[in-house]
């Protein structure tokens, strides 16, 4: 690894090199697994150089407060012994927090999936945050909403006979917009709400239908097909509910949550619908 | 112009680079030749767009913090307002930080952007509104990842004008007082 350095170094910042490139030396074997794991063709080893090559740890002290499964990795039976005694040794050696920006890879990927699982459990299922918005969905992501889209459209698409194209498109879109819609709907009739804390939570409050629309692509029964519908289309709106009603003036309660029933109930009946 | 440096600097995380522009151009590769093989638009739509949010999420996560030290996010703080953050390392890795790398991330970064507005025009032109949707996800995954690391940078010059004039004014009084010294 080459550095060409620009500026003069001083001699403390060469010992910090040396000590630096130690540490390289020591983790060359070590990378991590892959960059995410659950990705079907990837290239073998996608063993990225784990991020802890000629950085100091930034002196700008992180103004957040992220999660605490941040700073220090965990013991996973996956991570390689290495990591953790390097990350130990940067955090000492360098006498500062071993922040995001020098966190091994494998790290990333971990807190982002944690962080879906976390959302979808405040979101969906029965929680005692569920009275405040504002804390429920703090971190919001579109990791989650997007898979959920994704997968109902496929699930949508794959049940249909014909049309197959139309129909993921056409869910998609549909999905998409009317996530934005119903966010923007919210933010005019004068509501506290963030744009996409709305959009995260409105993909997340897919899932039971995303249950719903997979137990109908494997049962063809309508009797079946319309009870499990009506089940999943009553837990979703459920999961809704609070957020929305919260955000707006008791007043236009109404007003903001007739659309997003109104949308869960169109994509309840697509769901039937498809033969 | 790289080719003609005399010192022969070489990329510094050849692989991170290597994942950095695999994903942008097998999203672009794949939309581009997918009319030859397949005709199921929805295979082409899934795995262009999940191409496309694995290099978002790369390009975010994992280059932007090695190749050029830079990372943006956002967060909804205690008064529940949403807070862009950004955060970059500090001024010595910075100025070590390996030229063809940060070249390569900004460039193709800029060209994959300008490669799907090419695309969105052809299929403007076609009338094809379901292919237009891929290219509008995909773009709209560009630009942010354009603008949140150009905010991020315009964040770190400033950071590295203070620095220098912080540093300049250190090292004057450091060499007065060595100069006093050995008078």
């Amino acid at each position: 690894m080459s550095h060409n350095d620009t500026v003069p170094l001083h001699p403390s910042s060469q010992s910090d090199i040396d000590e630096i490139e130690n540490l390289i030396n020591a983790s060359v074997m070590s990378g991590p697994a892959t960059v995410l794991p659950a990705r079907p063709p990837s290239p073998p080893r996608a063993s990225i150089p784990v991020s802890s090559s000629p950085f100091i740890a930034s002196n700008i002290p992180p103004t957040y407060k992220k999660p605490p499964t941040v700073p220090v990795p965990p013991a996973l039976p996956v991570q390689d012994p290495h990591l953790n005694s390097r990350q130990n040794i940067a955090a000492s050696g360098f006498g500062s927090p071993v922040n995001t920006l020098t966190e091994p890879v494998w790290d990333t990927v971990k807190r982002d999936l944690s962080r879906i699982v976390s959302n979808l459990k405040l979101v969906v299922f029965p929680n005692p945050n569920r009275e405040d918005p504002g804390k429920a969905l703090r971190d919001w992501d579109l990791w989650g909403p997007f898979f959920f889209i994704v997968f109902l459209g496929l699930t949508l698409s794959w049940s249909a006979s014909v049309k197959k194209s139309e129909v993921f498109a056409v869910a998609f879109a549909l999905l998409a917009a009317g996530a934005i819609i119903l966010t923007l709907n919210v933010l005019l009739l004068g509501g506290h709400i963030i744009f996409f804390q709305s959009l995260s939570l409105l993909g997340y409050c897919l899932f039971p239908l995303d249950i719903g629309a997979l137990i109908c692509m494997l049962k063809d029964n309508v009797i079946v097909k319309v009870i499990v519908v009506s089940v999943t289309l009553a837990w979703s709106s459920w999961a809704a509910y609070p957020f929305m009603s919260s955000a707006v003036n008791p007043r236009r309660k109404a007003l903001a949550l007739y659309p997003v029933l109104l949308m869960y109930v169109s994509v309840g009946f697509l769901i039937i619908a498809i033969d | 112009m790289d080719l003609n440096q005399p010192t022969g600097e070489n990329y510094a995380n050849p692989k991170t680079c290597f994942f950095h522009v695999l994903f942008k151009a097998a999203a672009l590769a794949f939309y581009i030749l997918s009319a030859l093989f397949f005709n199921s638009f929805v295979i082409i739509f899934v795995v262009t767009v999940i191409l496309a949010a694995l290099d978002f999420w790369v390009v975010k996560n994992v280059s932007g913090r090695i190749l050029v030290g830079l990372r943006w996010w956002n967060e909804i703080n205690d008064q529940g307002e949403s807070v862009w953050k950004f955060e970059c390392l500090d001024q010595e890795s910075l100025a070590r930080m390996n030229k063809k790398d940060s070249w390569l991330f900004w460039w193709t970064l800029y060209l994959a952007a300008v490669a799907w507005i090419f695309l969105g025009i052809f299929s403007l032109v076609r009338f094809q509104a379901d292919y237009l949707l891929v290219v509008g996800v995909c773009l709209s995954l560009s630009i942010a990842n354009i603008v949140g690391f150009t905010k991020c940078r315009k964040d770190a010059k400033k950071q590295i004008q203070a620095f220098a004039s912080q540093t300049i004014a250190t090292r004057f009084s450091s060499t007065l007082q060595s100069a006093f010294s050995v008078v």
